[in-house]
Protein backbone atom coordinates (compact mmCIF):
# COMPACT_ATOMS: atom_id res chain seq x y z
CA UNK A 1 0.00 0.00 0.00
CA UNK A 2 1.18 3.69 -0.67
CA UNK A 3 1.03 5.70 2.09
CA UNK A 4 2.60 8.94 0.51
CA UNK A 5 2.02 9.81 -3.46
CA UNK A 6 4.74 10.53 -5.76
CA UNK A 7 3.73 14.17 -5.27
CA UNK A 8 4.27 14.27 -1.62
CA UNK A 9 0.79 13.92 -0.64
CA UNK A 10 -0.13 11.90 2.37
CA UNK A 11 -3.77 9.64 2.28
CA UNK A 12 -5.47 12.40 3.78
CA UNK A 13 -3.96 15.41 1.64
CA UNK A 14 -1.35 16.10 4.13
CA UNK A 15 2.30 16.70 3.37
CA UNK A 16 5.00 14.52 5.33
CA UNK A 17 5.67 17.51 7.66
CA UNK A 18 2.34 18.65 8.36
CA UNK A 19 0.01 18.28 11.30
CA UNK A 20 -3.52 17.96 11.56
CA UNK A 21 -5.52 20.38 12.53
CA UNK A 22 -5.84 21.02 16.60
CA UNK A 23 -8.53 22.48 18.28
CA UNK A 24 -8.53 22.93 21.65
CA UNK A 25 -11.44 24.27 24.54
CA UNK A 26 -10.82 25.50 27.78
CA UNK A 27 -13.31 24.77 30.71
CA UNK A 28 -15.32 22.04 29.49
CA UNK A 29 -16.52 20.58 32.69
CA UNK A 30 -17.56 22.87 35.01
CA UNK A 31 -17.55 21.07 38.30
CA UNK A 32 -14.10 20.44 37.65
CA UNK A 33 -10.95 22.48 39.10
CA UNK A 34 -9.47 22.55 35.55
CA UNK A 35 -10.71 21.25 32.15
CA UNK A 36 -10.10 21.15 28.14
CA UNK A 37 -10.99 19.87 25.08
CA UNK A 38 -7.96 19.02 22.38
CA UNK A 39 -8.76 17.67 18.98
CA UNK A 40 -5.83 16.68 17.10
CA UNK A 41 -7.72 15.61 13.68
CA UNK A 42 -10.45 13.06 14.35
CA UNK A 43 -8.61 12.45 17.73
CA UNK A 44 -10.99 14.29 20.35
CA UNK A 45 -10.21 13.79 23.87
CA UNK A 46 -11.53 15.70 27.02
CA UNK A 47 -9.33 16.25 30.56
CA UNK A 48 -10.62 17.37 33.92
CA UNK A 49 -8.51 17.88 36.92
CA UNK A 50 -9.15 17.62 40.32
CA UNK A 51 -7.19 19.34 42.71
CA UNK A 52 -5.02 20.03 44.79
CA UNK A 53 -7.10 18.60 47.25
CA UNK A 54 -6.99 16.30 50.48
CA UNK A 55 -5.49 12.69 49.86
CA UNK A 56 -8.33 10.23 49.74
CA UNK A 57 -6.01 6.79 50.98
CA UNK A 58 -3.80 7.89 53.69
CA UNK A 59 -1.62 5.02 52.87
CA UNK A 60 -0.78 7.41 49.84
CA UNK A 61 0.10 10.35 51.48
CA UNK A 62 3.67 12.00 50.46
CA UNK A 63 4.68 14.54 53.60
CA UNK A 64 7.10 16.37 50.89
CA UNK A 65 4.93 16.54 47.76
CA UNK A 66 2.02 16.07 46.02
CA UNK A 67 0.58 12.95 45.39
CA UNK A 68 -0.12 12.84 41.02
CA UNK A 69 -3.14 10.26 40.20
CA UNK A 70 -4.61 9.75 36.61
CA UNK A 71 -6.64 7.75 34.76
CA UNK A 72 -7.64 7.26 31.16
CA UNK A 73 -10.51 5.85 29.72
CA UNK A 74 -11.77 5.11 26.07
CA UNK A 75 -15.64 5.45 25.59
CA UNK A 76 -17.11 2.94 23.88
CA UNK A 77 -17.82 4.41 20.59
CA UNK A 78 -14.49 6.27 20.55
CA UNK A 79 -13.43 3.32 17.90
CA UNK A 80 -14.22 2.40 14.70
CA UNK A 81 -15.81 -0.58 15.38
CA UNK A 82 -17.20 -0.15 18.72
CA UNK A 83 -15.59 -2.00 21.63
CA UNK A 84 -16.98 -3.33 24.95
CA UNK A 85 -13.80 -2.38 27.68
CA UNK A 86 -14.23 -2.22 31.00
CA UNK A 87 -11.84 0.80 32.69
CA UNK A 88 -8.19 -0.84 34.04
CA UNK A 89 -7.32 -3.20 31.09
CA UNK A 90 -3.53 -3.03 30.61
CA UNK A 91 -3.53 -0.72 27.50
CA UNK A 92 -5.48 1.54 29.58
CA UNK A 93 -3.16 1.42 32.87
CA UNK A 94 -0.26 1.91 30.73
CA UNK A 95 -1.29 4.94 28.85
CA UNK A 96 -2.45 5.88 32.69
CA UNK A 97 0.84 5.32 34.13
CA UNK A 98 2.56 7.29 30.91
CA UNK A 99 0.38 10.26 31.69
CA UNK A 100 0.94 10.31 35.53
CA UNK A 101 4.66 10.16 34.80
CA UNK A 102 4.74 12.82 32.16
CA UNK A 103 2.53 15.02 33.95
CA UNK A 104 4.63 14.48 37.66
CA UNK A 105 7.80 15.77 35.94
CA UNK A 106 6.33 19.39 34.94
CA UNK A 107 4.20 20.00 38.41
CA UNK A 108 5.85 21.64 41.08
CA UNK A 109 4.74 19.14 43.73
CA UNK A 110 7.14 20.23 45.95
CA UNK A 111 4.83 23.26 46.23
CA UNK A 112 1.83 21.19 47.38
CA UNK A 113 2.82 18.61 50.05
CA UNK A 114 0.50 16.25 51.85
CA UNK A 115 -2.04 16.95 48.89
CA UNK A 116 -3.25 14.96 46.32
CA UNK A 117 -4.07 15.78 42.07
CA UNK A 118 -6.33 14.04 40.05
CA UNK A 119 -6.24 13.70 36.13
CA UNK A 120 -8.91 12.12 34.22
CA UNK A 121 -8.72 11.81 30.97
CA UNK A 122 -11.40 10.04 28.61
CA UNK A 123 -11.16 9.31 24.82
CA UNK A 124 -14.09 10.55 22.82
CA UNK A 125 -13.05 9.89 19.88
CA UNK A 126 -10.15 7.70 18.45
CA UNK A 127 -7.73 8.21 15.24
CA UNK A 128 -4.47 7.98 15.70
CA UNK A 129 -2.08 9.87 18.64
CA UNK A 130 -4.51 9.12 20.99
CA UNK A 131 -1.81 9.38 23.78
CA UNK A 132 -0.09 12.35 22.46
CA UNK A 133 -3.79 14.21 22.28
CA UNK A 134 -4.24 13.30 25.80
CA UNK A 135 -1.00 14.92 26.96
CA UNK A 136 -1.87 17.59 25.70
CA UNK A 137 -5.31 18.23 27.52
CA UNK A 138 -3.62 16.78 30.65
CA UNK A 139 -1.66 19.69 30.19
CA UNK A 140 -4.02 21.95 29.15
CA UNK A 141 -6.44 21.11 31.91
CA UNK A 142 -3.58 21.47 34.99
CA UNK A 143 -2.78 24.89 33.76
CA UNK A 144 -6.51 26.04 33.82
CA UNK A 145 -6.94 24.27 36.96
CA UNK A 146 -3.82 27.01 38.17
CA UNK A 147 -1.51 24.03 39.36
CA UNK A 148 2.26 25.27 38.98
CA UNK A 149 3.96 23.56 36.59
CA UNK A 150 7.59 24.15 35.31
CA UNK A 151 6.58 24.23 31.72
CA UNK A 152 3.99 23.07 29.40
CA UNK A 153 4.52 19.46 28.49
CA UNK A 154 3.36 19.42 24.64
CA UNK A 155 3.79 15.65 22.62
CA UNK A 156 3.39 14.65 19.20
CA UNK A 157 3.88 11.43 17.32
CA UNK A 158 6.21 10.64 14.16
CA UNK A 159 6.59 7.95 12.09
CA UNK A 160 8.65 6.75 8.95
CA UNK A 161 6.76 5.06 6.46
CA UNK A 162 7.35 4.64 2.42
CA UNK A 163 10.88 6.10 3.27
CA UNK A 164 9.69 9.28 4.30
CA UNK A 165 9.25 10.82 7.77
CA UNK A 166 5.98 11.51 8.56
CA UNK A 167 4.51 13.84 11.44
CA UNK A 168 1.37 13.33 13.99
CA UNK A 169 0.18 9.46 12.35
CA UNK A 170 -3.77 9.41 11.78
CA UNK A 171 -4.97 5.65 12.60
CA UNK A 172 -4.52 4.45 9.17
CA UNK A 173 -0.82 5.18 9.62
CA UNK A 174 -0.22 4.02 12.86
CA UNK A 175 -1.71 0.63 11.18
CA UNK A 176 0.50 0.09 8.40
CA UNK A 177 2.96 -1.80 10.91
CA UNK A 178 5.38 1.32 10.50
CA UNK A 179 7.81 2.49 13.02
CA UNK A 180 5.98 4.97 15.63
CA UNK A 181 7.50 7.49 17.90
CA UNK A 182 5.92 9.27 20.60
CA UNK A 183 7.61 12.13 22.42
CA UNK A 184 6.80 14.64 25.41
CA UNK A 185 8.87 17.28 25.54
CA UNK A 186 8.81 20.67 27.88
CA UNK A 187 9.69 23.15 24.63
CA UNK A 188 11.35 25.89 26.92
CA UNK A 189 13.39 23.82 28.73
CA UNK A 190 14.13 21.81 25.65
CA UNK A 191 13.66 18.54 27.70
CA UNK A 192 12.38 15.25 26.27
CA UNK A 193 10.00 14.10 28.94
CA UNK A 194 8.62 11.31 26.77
CA UNK A 195 9.82 9.01 24.59
CA UNK A 196 8.44 5.60 23.03
CA UNK A 197 8.82 4.13 20.45
CA UNK A 198 7.84 0.72 18.68
CA UNK A 199 9.18 -1.17 15.62
CA UNK A 200 12.51 -1.08 13.87
CA UNK A 201 13.85 2.11 12.99
CA UNK A 202 17.95 2.58 11.92
CA UNK A 203 19.16 4.74 14.26
CA UNK A 204 20.34 7.92 11.94
CA UNK A 205 16.71 7.51 10.45
CA UNK A 206 15.23 7.87 14.42
CA UNK A 207 17.07 11.22 14.88
CA UNK A 208 15.64 12.81 11.67
CA UNK A 209 11.78 11.29 13.08
CA UNK A 210 12.63 12.44 16.09
CA UNK A 211 13.58 15.71 15.37
CA UNK A 212 10.35 15.78 13.38
CA UNK A 213 8.40 14.96 16.13
CA UNK A 214 10.30 18.03 18.59
CA UNK A 215 8.74 20.08 15.76
CA UNK A 216 5.73 18.82 16.10
CA UNK A 217 6.00 19.34 19.74
CA UNK A 218 6.97 23.13 19.41
CA UNK A 219 4.08 23.91 17.50
CA UNK A 220 1.50 22.30 19.48
CA UNK A 221 3.28 24.44 22.50
CA UNK A 222 2.83 28.09 20.70
CA UNK A 223 -0.95 27.02 20.12
CA UNK A 224 -1.86 25.73 23.49
CA UNK A 225 0.34 28.94 24.81
CA UNK A 226 -1.90 31.40 22.45
CA UNK A 227 -5.24 29.70 24.06
CA UNK A 228 -4.19 29.76 27.35
CA UNK A 229 -3.11 33.53 26.67
CA UNK A 230 -6.91 34.27 25.32
CA UNK A 231 -8.59 32.48 27.90
CA UNK A 232 -6.59 34.81 30.00
CA UNK A 233 -7.46 37.78 28.48
CA UNK A 234 -11.45 36.72 28.78
CA UNK A 235 -10.43 36.64 32.51
CA UNK A 236 -9.03 39.80 32.67
CA UNK A 237 -11.82 41.26 30.91
CA UNK A 238 -14.70 40.06 33.10
CA UNK A 239 -12.76 41.00 36.12
CA UNK A 240 -12.61 44.62 34.65
CA UNK A 241 -8.23 45.29 35.07
CA UNK B 1 -19.16 16.46 46.49
CA UNK B 2 -18.85 18.17 49.95
CA UNK B 3 -21.99 17.76 52.24
CA UNK B 4 -24.60 20.25 52.88
CA UNK B 5 -24.95 22.14 56.53
CA UNK B 6 -28.47 22.01 58.07
CA UNK B 7 -28.71 25.98 57.19
CA UNK B 8 -27.92 25.34 52.95
CA UNK B 9 -30.62 22.34 53.68
CA UNK B 10 -33.36 24.67 54.99
CA UNK B 11 -32.75 27.22 52.31
CA UNK B 12 -32.92 24.71 49.45
CA UNK B 13 -36.29 23.23 50.79
CA UNK B 14 -37.82 26.34 52.08
CA UNK B 15 -37.09 28.20 48.49
CA UNK B 16 -38.79 24.98 47.25
CA UNK B 17 -41.91 25.46 49.17
CA UNK B 18 -41.59 28.96 48.39
CA UNK B 19 -41.41 28.08 44.52
CA UNK B 20 -38.34 30.15 44.11
CA UNK B 21 -35.08 27.64 43.69
CA UNK B 22 -31.73 28.55 44.39
CA UNK B 23 -31.03 29.61 40.95
CA UNK B 24 -33.92 31.74 40.67
CA UNK B 25 -36.32 29.09 38.57
CA UNK B 26 -39.57 27.67 39.34
CA UNK B 27 -40.55 24.20 40.90
CA UNK B 28 -41.54 23.10 37.08
CA UNK B 29 -38.96 24.96 35.41
CA UNK B 30 -36.12 23.47 33.12
CA UNK B 31 -32.62 24.96 32.95
CA UNK B 32 -31.84 25.96 29.65
CA UNK B 33 -30.84 23.40 27.26
CA UNK B 34 -28.55 23.53 24.40
CA UNK B 35 -28.02 20.72 21.76
CA UNK B 36 -25.16 20.03 19.55
CA UNK B 37 -25.24 17.12 16.91
CA UNK B 38 -22.88 15.06 15.55
CA UNK B 39 -20.44 15.36 17.48
CA UNK B 40 -18.79 11.89 16.92
CA UNK B 41 -18.02 11.80 12.96
CA UNK B 42 -16.91 8.23 13.30
CA UNK B 43 -20.06 7.61 14.38
CA UNK B 44 -24.34 6.61 13.01
CA UNK B 45 -25.20 9.06 14.87
CA UNK B 46 -24.47 11.46 17.87
CA UNK B 47 -25.87 14.05 19.89
CA UNK B 48 -24.57 16.40 23.06
CA UNK B 49 -26.99 17.72 25.56
CA UNK B 50 -26.37 20.00 27.84
CA UNK B 51 -28.82 21.29 30.74
CA UNK B 52 -26.84 23.75 32.67
CA UNK B 53 -23.82 22.15 34.20
CA UNK B 54 -24.80 18.92 33.14
CA UNK B 55 -23.27 17.77 29.63
CA UNK B 56 -24.03 14.28 28.31
CA UNK B 57 -22.69 12.57 24.91
CA UNK B 58 -25.19 9.84 23.17
CA UNK B 59 -24.27 8.12 20.21
CA UNK B 60 -25.46 5.53 17.79
CA UNK B 61 -23.66 2.75 16.43
CA UNK B 62 -25.08 0.43 13.69
CA UNK B 63 -23.67 -3.24 13.00
CA UNK B 64 -24.87 -6.32 11.30
CA UNK B 65 -26.13 -9.15 13.07
CA UNK B 66 -28.45 -11.79 13.35
CA UNK B 67 -31.86 -10.98 14.73
CA UNK B 68 -33.49 -12.69 17.82
CA UNK B 69 -34.95 -16.27 17.73
CA UNK B 70 -38.32 -14.48 19.30
CA UNK B 71 -38.34 -11.71 16.84
CA UNK B 72 -37.14 -12.57 13.34
CA UNK B 73 -38.70 -10.05 11.88
CA UNK B 74 -37.30 -7.34 14.13
CA UNK B 75 -33.84 -5.26 14.73
CA UNK B 76 -32.33 -5.01 17.83
CA UNK B 77 -31.62 -2.28 20.00
CA UNK B 78 -29.37 -2.01 23.51
CA UNK B 79 -28.42 1.02 25.58
CA UNK B 80 -25.44 1.41 27.92
CA UNK B 81 -24.48 4.16 30.09
CA UNK B 82 -20.90 4.73 31.12
CA UNK B 83 -20.09 7.69 33.72
CA UNK B 84 -16.99 9.12 33.25
CA UNK B 85 -14.34 10.15 35.95
CA UNK B 86 -13.96 13.76 34.26
CA UNK B 87 -17.60 13.95 35.92
CA UNK B 88 -16.67 13.29 39.32
CA UNK B 89 -13.47 12.00 41.00
CA UNK B 90 -15.96 9.50 42.78
CA UNK B 91 -16.37 8.07 39.13
CA UNK B 92 -13.02 6.66 39.16
CA UNK B 93 -12.40 2.77 38.62
CA UNK B 94 -15.99 1.02 39.26
CA UNK B 95 -17.29 3.85 40.94
CA UNK B 96 -19.70 4.79 38.12
CA UNK B 97 -20.32 1.59 37.46
CA UNK B 98 -23.67 1.35 39.87
CA UNK B 99 -25.04 4.85 39.04
CA UNK B 100 -24.39 3.63 35.05
CA UNK B 101 -26.36 0.63 35.20
CA UNK B 102 -29.02 2.29 37.03
CA UNK B 103 -28.93 4.89 34.40
CA UNK B 104 -29.00 2.44 31.35
CA UNK B 105 -31.86 -0.26 33.13
CA UNK B 106 -34.03 3.16 33.51
CA UNK B 107 -32.92 4.11 29.62
CA UNK B 108 -34.22 0.25 28.14
CA UNK B 109 -37.15 0.77 29.96
CA UNK B 110 -38.47 4.51 29.11
CA UNK B 111 -37.44 4.32 25.35
CA UNK B 112 -37.24 1.02 24.55
CA UNK B 113 -40.43 -0.62 25.80
CA UNK B 114 -40.84 -4.23 26.74
CA UNK B 115 -39.85 -7.51 25.40
CA UNK B 116 -41.88 -7.51 22.80
CA UNK B 117 -40.87 -4.41 21.10
CA UNK B 118 -44.40 -2.81 20.77
CA UNK B 119 -43.81 0.88 22.18
CA UNK B 120 -40.11 1.13 21.77
CA UNK B 121 -39.53 4.99 19.93
CA UNK B 122 -38.37 2.90 17.00
CA UNK B 123 -39.94 0.99 14.32
CA UNK B 124 -37.63 -1.93 15.14
CA UNK B 125 -38.69 -3.68 11.47
CA UNK B 126 -37.45 -1.24 9.85
CA UNK B 127 -34.17 -2.67 10.60
CA UNK B 128 -34.82 -5.99 8.97
CA UNK B 129 -32.53 -6.76 5.99
CA UNK B 130 -33.28 -10.37 5.59
CA UNK B 131 -36.00 -11.47 7.81
CA UNK B 132 -34.60 -14.31 10.39
CA UNK B 133 -31.10 -13.88 8.84
CA UNK B 134 -29.85 -9.99 8.94
CA UNK B 135 -31.10 -6.89 10.69
CA UNK B 136 -29.10 -4.24 12.33
CA UNK B 137 -28.29 -3.98 15.60
CA UNK B 138 -27.89 -0.70 17.19
CA UNK B 139 -25.83 0.35 19.73
CA UNK B 140 -27.04 3.29 22.13
CA UNK B 141 -24.20 4.83 23.94
CA UNK B 142 -24.70 7.15 25.94
CA UNK B 143 -21.45 9.23 28.28
CA UNK B 144 -21.85 11.43 31.68
CA UNK B 145 -18.69 14.11 30.99
CA UNK B 146 -20.12 16.64 33.54
CA UNK B 147 -22.74 15.72 35.80
CA UNK B 148 -24.86 18.13 37.90
CA UNK B 149 -28.21 16.39 38.48
CA UNK B 150 -30.80 15.17 36.81
CA UNK B 151 -28.60 12.85 34.29
CA UNK B 152 -32.06 10.80 33.14
CA UNK B 153 -33.45 13.90 31.27
CA UNK B 154 -30.34 14.30 29.92
CA UNK B 155 -29.34 11.36 28.50
CA UNK B 156 -33.31 10.24 27.29
CA UNK B 157 -32.92 14.07 25.48
CA UNK B 158 -29.42 13.59 23.75
CA UNK B 159 -30.31 9.97 22.59
CA UNK B 160 -33.49 11.34 20.97
CA UNK B 161 -31.08 14.19 19.04
CA UNK B 162 -28.11 11.40 18.33
CA UNK B 163 -31.19 9.22 16.72
CA UNK B 164 -32.19 12.29 14.92
CA UNK B 165 -28.73 12.71 13.92
CA UNK B 166 -28.44 8.84 12.74
CA UNK B 167 -27.69 7.84 8.96
CA UNK B 168 -28.13 3.97 8.26
CA UNK B 169 -26.60 2.67 5.54
CA UNK B 170 -28.69 1.39 2.76
CA UNK B 171 -28.03 -2.31 2.27
CA UNK B 172 -28.60 -4.23 -1.21
CA UNK B 173 -29.32 -8.18 -0.59
CA UNK B 174 -27.63 -10.00 -3.60
CA UNK B 175 -30.34 -11.61 -5.86
CA UNK B 176 -29.02 -15.26 -6.50
CA UNK B 177 -28.35 -16.80 -3.47
CA UNK B 178 -30.77 -19.18 -2.35
CA UNK B 179 -33.25 -19.15 0.22
CA UNK B 180 -31.00 -21.32 2.77
CA UNK B 181 -27.77 -19.98 2.49
CA UNK B 182 -26.25 -16.80 4.07
CA UNK B 183 -26.91 -14.03 2.06
CA UNK B 184 -24.38 -11.48 0.57
CA UNK B 185 -25.15 -7.93 1.24
CA UNK B 186 -24.02 -5.04 -0.27
CA UNK B 187 -23.95 -2.31 2.39
CA UNK B 188 -23.60 1.17 0.65
CA UNK B 189 -21.26 4.13 0.99
CA UNK B 190 -23.51 6.96 -0.68
CA UNK B 191 -27.30 6.16 0.55
CA UNK B 192 -28.50 6.05 4.14
CA UNK B 193 -31.53 6.28 5.64
CA UNK B 194 -32.77 8.51 8.33
CA UNK B 195 -35.10 7.15 11.45
CA UNK B 196 -38.71 9.16 12.22
CA UNK B 197 -37.95 10.33 15.47
CA UNK B 198 -41.24 11.98 16.04
CA UNK B 199 -41.92 8.96 18.02
CA UNK B 200 -39.72 9.11 20.48
CA UNK B 201 -40.68 9.98 24.28
CA UNK B 202 -38.82 12.32 26.36
CA UNK B 203 -37.89 11.78 30.19
CA UNK B 204 -39.22 13.94 32.60
CA UNK B 205 -38.06 13.31 36.08
CA UNK B 206 -39.96 15.10 39.12
CA UNK B 207 -37.84 15.01 42.64
CA UNK B 208 -39.56 15.22 45.62
CA UNK B 209 -38.16 17.31 48.40
CA UNK B 210 -39.82 18.17 50.97
CA UNK B 211 -43.93 18.51 50.34
CA UNK B 212 -43.16 19.59 46.83
CA UNK B 213 -41.87 18.04 43.54
CA UNK B 214 -39.40 19.76 41.22
CA UNK B 215 -38.34 18.94 37.49
CA UNK B 216 -35.19 19.18 36.38
CA UNK B 217 -33.70 19.12 40.41
CA UNK B 218 -29.73 20.06 40.52
CA UNK B 219 -26.95 17.82 42.12
CA UNK B 220 -28.04 19.94 45.53
CA UNK B 221 -31.50 19.56 44.85
CA UNK B 222 -30.93 15.69 44.43
CA UNK B 223 -29.07 15.33 47.85
CA UNK B 224 -32.36 16.70 49.50
CA UNK B 225 -34.71 14.19 47.81
CA UNK B 226 -37.01 11.66 49.51
CA UNK B 227 -37.66 10.23 45.80
CA UNK B 228 -37.77 10.93 42.41
CA UNK B 229 -40.32 9.67 39.43
CA UNK B 230 -39.46 9.79 36.08
CA UNK B 231 -41.41 9.29 33.03
CA UNK B 232 -41.44 9.33 30.11
CA UNK B 233 -43.87 10.58 27.79
CA UNK B 234 -43.94 10.91 23.79
CA UNK B 235 -45.50 13.23 21.49
CA UNK B 236 -48.61 12.15 21.51
CA UNK B 237 -49.10 11.99 25.40
CA UNK B 238 -48.68 8.74 25.86
CA UNK B 239 -46.51 6.92 28.85
CA UNK B 240 -43.97 4.80 27.91
CA UNK B 241 -41.99 3.74 31.14
CA UNK B 242 -41.80 4.71 35.13
CA UNK B 243 -38.99 4.52 36.94
CA UNK B 244 -39.42 5.62 40.58
CA UNK B 245 -35.74 5.71 42.36
CA UNK B 246 -35.16 6.56 46.51
CA UNK B 247 -36.50 4.33 48.87
CA UNK B 248 -39.02 6.76 50.42
CA UNK B 249 -43.06 5.51 49.91
CA UNK B 250 -45.00 7.93 47.99
CA UNK B 251 -48.66 8.21 48.43
CA UNK B 252 -50.63 6.68 44.98
CA UNK B 253 -52.73 9.90 44.34
CA UNK B 254 -49.16 12.03 44.24
CA UNK B 255 -48.39 9.61 41.86
CA UNK B 256 -50.41 10.32 39.71
CA UNK B 257 -50.61 14.22 39.83
CA UNK B 258 -47.21 13.77 38.91
CA UNK B 259 -47.57 11.58 36.19
CA UNK B 260 -50.53 14.13 34.62
CA UNK B 261 -47.67 17.87 35.50
CA UNK B 262 -45.49 15.11 33.77
CA UNK B 263 -47.11 14.91 30.98
CA UNK B 264 -47.89 18.70 30.79
CA UNK B 265 -43.88 19.51 31.31
CA UNK B 266 -43.12 17.04 28.49
CA UNK B 267 -45.08 19.44 26.08
CA UNK B 268 -43.08 22.03 26.05
CA UNK B 269 -39.97 19.82 26.72
CA UNK B 270 -40.72 18.30 23.61
CA UNK B 271 -41.59 21.24 21.48
CA UNK B 272 -38.09 22.98 22.93
CA UNK B 273 -36.14 19.91 22.19
CA UNK B 274 -37.68 18.94 18.74
CA UNK B 275 -36.64 22.76 17.72
CA UNK B 276 -33.03 22.93 18.87
CA UNK B 277 -32.33 19.47 17.46
CA UNK B 278 -33.58 20.77 14.19
CA UNK B 279 -30.92 24.15 14.48
CA UNK B 280 -28.35 21.74 15.69
CA UNK B 281 -29.13 19.65 12.52
CA UNK B 282 -29.01 22.51 10.32
CA UNK B 283 -26.09 24.12 11.93
CA UNK B 284 -24.11 20.89 11.29
CA UNK B 285 -25.30 21.04 7.52
CA UNK B 286 -23.97 24.30 6.93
Amino acid sequence: MEYVSPEGLRLDGRRPMEMRQIRAEIGAVSKADGSAIFEMGNTKVIAAVYGPREVQNRSQQISSHALVRCEYCMANFSTGDRMRKSKGDRRSTEISLVIRQTMEACILTHLLPRSQIDIYVQVLQADGGTRSACINAATLALADAGIPMRDLVTSCSAGYLNSTPLLDLNYVEDSAGGPDVTLGILPKLDKVTLLQMDSKLPIDILENVMQLAIEGCKAIANYIREILLANTKQLEYRRGV
Amino acid sequence: MVGLSLGETHFIQGGIAQDLRCDGRKRLTYRPISVETGVIPQTNGSARVRMGATDVIASVKAELGKPSLLQPDKGKVSIYVDCSSTAEPAFEGRGGDELAAELSNALQRCLLGGKSGAGAGIDLSSLIVVEGKICWDLYIDGLVVSSDGNLLDALGAAIKAALSNTGIPRVQVAAGTSNDEHPEVDVSDEEFLQFDTSRVPVIVTLTKVGRHYIVDATSEEESQMSSAVSISVNRQGHICGITKRGGVGLDPSIILDMISVAKHVSEQLINKLDSEIASAEAEEES
